[in-house]
């Protein structure tokens, strides 16, 4: 198919007003009458609240209130209501909210925040996910099973788990008997934080008992809205939620974080917008974490390779609060296996509460965990099968026909991994690896993946279309722009929908929940395929009604009528055309009657077919899409120091069709040097009082300009997936789902030695290199 | 809470100001003069997103005081171009693909001004320390690495 604008790398539609300095986030809004507000946090990761004593910084200067969780009831969350606003009776992690002073400013609430006086019973505290699913673990929720959740949600008294998914295909004892060889190796993938340049933050103001306003950095205006409604029995309709720009997601900005705290204190005083802003710090201790997986992977295979049985299981430190973890431990159940097919999995996912901050969503969703166990089981099990990891990768790739561990089976349309890997072999083993030398060992690796987004079976995305009086467009969509690129690829897919230049389609700029279309959330990389197919369908609607209006207008069959974007032609008569844009406010005829309707139409789309997982055994028709993948990495490793230098990153992705070359590519390096940050660099760590001891830049090392590689490979595969908009489907989080294995891989066949845990340690790295070296002398 | 009484020019208006001992530049120029171009992301200098340019040098905002502040000359992102124009940086990052979320934009625009203002024909090496100074989480630094090239080359009418 000839198209205009998809497959172009139109330039960001969002770049003028951001290099200018003008694009608002949260942050830089100041709103008449508005207070800052200060939160005084918890400084044990486990204890009982005795007592709260407020009286002197309520006389602190500028102070208008003090708010302390006692006296609330309010318990909130979208799947499992478990948490509240501000602590009630006990905190459950360093860094909980105890009070909010509000003030006239903020350093005015930070001053007043310092003479809170709390007296806390310090209880025994659990931040490693093992540790706490023990039997004898300190209990965190006591009212575990007691808490309102939707159904597949599945805790287990008196214990830390407040979720267990179990994922079952065929029967893997009967795999395992009829395997040749079996391996068995335990992980861990440390907790993260998602670092956004912008840290957290929220608006309120509430401007009748039952309405509420709220700006806020937030992925998912609808799901704040959502969730407040809930926590004040107040008309949704009242909750008025603006997401202006966002300053990174990753994720940590999904669901819910801050806002519901905000929502609540500024309560207290009606009338005044009440803004916090969370410092750097309290990004990283009071927000939302990722990750923070420890695992153990059992497969089992035939002599060639077949792959037969896998047994896996993931023990999730997801926090806190549960409400936003406990999906992504049922996301890891359908993708433990990686991308291949085996006739048997049994696969147990646990969530379990720990005392650290919630975990959430972060750039994969479980996807990046499984991966970890998946890729590097299997570069082990080649070398004990003595077959090439990318031989035994092909054997069992996912493909048109094969069954995935959900029991789904793939399409043609889902795309390629065999291309995928001969790109990636293309990249890296183009030449002969570099021969080991004084300063260095050299190594090469390589990793599949596939991703699913994770979605409610009806989470959808909507789009508003208007056409002005001069033949442009408004399209307005929910999906927020946080850096992926949403904006210009929505712009791209309504031009060629609509068949215009992209000068003439506008995009909405910040999403507004009472005038913007529905969206569940911007989550799961889906926004191009579900807002792009919404676009889809309110531009054909559009294009509809033009032609019926032509039609009642030059009275000619509508089947006649052929749409040109600003004109409409006649298929009969050559001499006919006629300026759509006449039609903006519905026609205006010469003698002064309106003919037809004003251009104005919606469109929305959800996956159709998904369903929740099945009871019991899970899997079903429980995802909606799929993409996949390959990923590579080729090292070099220090003898003097054990240090790790990635010199080249590679990802071929099929991502069905190419809708922007250039904002695709940011995506593809930008996730990687996220994969190459877990992998080398980063990683939560606590002190023994259950601090988080790295709450900083200084500490908490993220990627910089140095650390990208010498080399750089991006490989784009097009197999159009017939459910996606032009063939296109998701990608935005997926380059940083498998650079770590496809690292570790590498730094295996660099010096032979396996690990098991992300990030390197040098030092450790080196002594396990010593070790071996002195082994075989 | 003791204050000081300062003068400062920014983006060529002058300001007289009352301020207290502890008020950053950053505060004075977001809180204040409203120019929230100029984004804050950590409050210690570890992120580079509130560089502006003082007295032709590159500074990170957040970290300076009244007392070195006081009768200076001052540049953030909103007085680099005029109207509707784009300075060639900003130019140079919209057409090299450099821009995801936005926050950190400013500051990289800001230093590199800095770096190219007092030395157009700086090395590769030069370049990259600037950068180094600054943190983005979202593109993996190739495209902004590309239009500090680029931009390079346009103010060398390249």
């Amino acid at each position: 198919m000839d198209n205009k604008h998809i497959g172009k790398s139109l330039l960001r539609t969002d770049a003028y007003e951001k290099v200018k300095g003008q694009a608002t986030y949260v942050a830089d809004i100041k709103l008449p009458g508005m207070l800052h507000a200060k939160i005084l946090r918890s400084e044990y990761a486990h204890a009982r609240i005795i007592s709260i004593d407020t009286s002197e910084a309520e006389n602190m200067p500028g102070v208008r209130k003090v708010v302390t969780g006692q006296d609330c009831k309010i318990l909130f969350g979208a799947c499992i209501k478990d948490q509240p606003p501000l602590a009630v009776d006990k905190v459950r992690h360093a860094g909980e909210g105890v009070a909010a002073v509000i003030a006239e400013t903020e350093r005015q609430a930070e001053e007043a925040t310092k003479k809170i006086r709390v007296e806390y019973k310090p209880l025994p505290f659990v931040t490693d996910p093992l540790e706490a699913f023990k039997k004898n673990a300190p209990v965190i929720h006591e009212r575990n099973i007691e808490y309102n959740r939707v159904s597949g949600f599945n805790p287990k008294e008196g214990t830390n788990i407040f979720h267990h998914y179990k994922q079952i295909k065929g029967d893997a004892e009967i795999g395992f008997n009829e395997s040749d060889v079996i391996v068995e190796e335990e992980f861990f993938y440390p907790l993260l934080s998602h670092v956004q340049m912008e840290p957290h933050g929220c608006i309120a103001c509430w401007d009748s008992e039952d309405s509420v306003r709220i700006w806020a950095s937030t992925q998912a205006p609808f799901i704040v809205r959502e969730i407040v409604g809930h926590m004040f029995c107040i008309p949704f309709s009242n909750i008025i939620v603006n997401a202006p720009y966002l300053g990174g997601g990753f994720g940590g900005k999904s669901d819910v974080s801050i806002e519901p705290m905000v929502a609540y204190i500024s309560r207290f005083v009606p009338h005044h917008p009440v803004r916090l802003i969370l410092t750097r710090k309290e990004a990283f201790t009071s927000s939302l974490l990722g990750r923070g997986m420890k695992g153990r992977i059992k497969v089992g295979a035939k002599k060639d390779g077949k792959l037969i049985a896998l047994k896996a299981s993931f023990y999730y430190s997801d926090g806190a609060y549960g409400d936003t973890g406990c999906n992504v431990v049922t996301a890891t159940g359908f993708v433990a296996t990686g991308p291949y097919e085996y006739e048997h999995c049994d696969i147990d996912c646990y969530g379990l509460y720990t005392n650290t901050p919630p975990v959430g969503a972060y750039r994969g969703y479980g996807h990046p965990e499984a991966h970890l166990m998946s890729e590097r089981i299997m570069n082990i099990l080649a070398r004990k099968l003595n077959i090439p990891q990318a031989e035994l990768m092909r054997k069992n790739f996912l493909s048109d026909g094969k069954t995935n561990a959900v029991g789904q089976i793939i399409r043609k349309g889902n795309g390629d991994l065999h291309k995928c890997l001969d790109e990636i072999e293309s990249a890296l083993f183009n030449k002969p690896k570099p021969a080991e030398d004084e300063n260095y060992y050299y190594g090469r690796g390589i990793a599949g993946f596939m991703k699913t987004p994770m979605m409610l079976p009806n989470a959808s995305s909507g789009a508003i279309i208007k056409m002005c009086e001069d033949g442009t467009f408004n399209v307005s969509i929910s999906g927020i722009e946080m850096g992926q690129g949403c904006q210009t690829a929505m712009t791209q897919i309504a031009a060629e929908a609509l068949m215009l230049p992209t000068e003439k389609i506008r995009i909405s700029k910040e999403v507004d929940t009472q005038f913007s279309p529905y969206e569940w959330q911007t989550v799961g990389s889906i926004t191009t395929l579900r807002a792009g197919n919404a676009i889809l369908q309110a531009a054909e609607r559009a294009i509809q009604k033009i032609k019926e209006s032509v039609a009642m207008i030059a009275h000619k069959p509508v089947e006649d009528l052929k749409y040109e974007g600003e004109w409409m032609y006649s298929k009969s008569d050559k001499n006919f055309a006629f300026e759509t844009k006449l039609l903006a406010l519905s026609f205006l005829s010469p003698d002064g009657h309106g003919v037809g309707e004003p251009i104005e139409t919606t469109g929305h789309y959800y996956i159709p077919g998904v369903k929740f997982p099945a009871p019991e055994i899970g899997g079903g028709d429980c995802c909606g899409s799929w993409t996949f993948g390959c990923e590579g990495a080729e090292v070099k490793v220090s003898k003097k120091t054990g240090e790790v230098t990635v010199t080249h990153l590679a990802i071929a992705i099929d991502l069905g069709r190419l809708i922007n070359p250039m904002g695709a590519r940011v995506q593809m390096v930008g996730g990687m040097m996220m994969g190459y940050g877990a992998a080398l660099m980063e990683e939560i760590l606590f002190n023994e009082k259950g601090f988080i001891k790295n709450s900083n830049y200084n500490q908490y090392k993220i990627p910089r300009l140095s650390d990208l590689p010498e080399k750089l490979t991006v490989k784009f595969v097009e197999t159009p997936d017939e459910t996606g908009p032009f063939g296109a489907r998701c990608i935005a989080e997926h380059p940083a789902i498998s650079i770590p294995p496809a690292i570790l891989n590498a730094i295996q066949d660099a010096t032979e030695i396996d690990l098991f845990e992300i990030p390197v340690k040098p030092k450790e790295l080196l002594a396990k290199i010593g070790g071996a070296n002195n082994g075989n002398n | 809470m003791a204050t000081t009484n300062i003068t400062l020019v920014v983006n060529g208006i002058k300001h007289e100001l009352t301020v207290d001992d502890k008020e950053t530049l950053m505060q004075v120029l977001r809180d204040r003069l409203h120019l929230t171009g100029t984004k804050n992301a950590c409050s210690y200098g570890a992120c580079g997103a509130c560089t502006v340019v003082m007295d032709n040098e590159a500074v990170k905002s957040c970290l300076i005081k009244p007392a070195k502040y006081d009768g200076k000359t001052v540049l953030t992102i909103e007085g680099l171009s005029d109207g509707f124009d784009l300075h060639p940086i900003q130019q140079a990052f919209i057409q090299a693909g450099a821009v995801q979320c936005g926050y950190c934009t400013p500051g990289y625009i800001m230093s590199l001004y800095a770096l190219f203002n007092k030395n157009l024909n700086a090395t590769d090496e030069e370049i990259k320390e600037v950068l180094e100074e600054h943190i983005c989480r979202c593109t993996g630094y190739e495209f902004i690495w590309d239009a500090a090239k680029l931009a390079q080359k346009m103010l060398q009418g390249k």
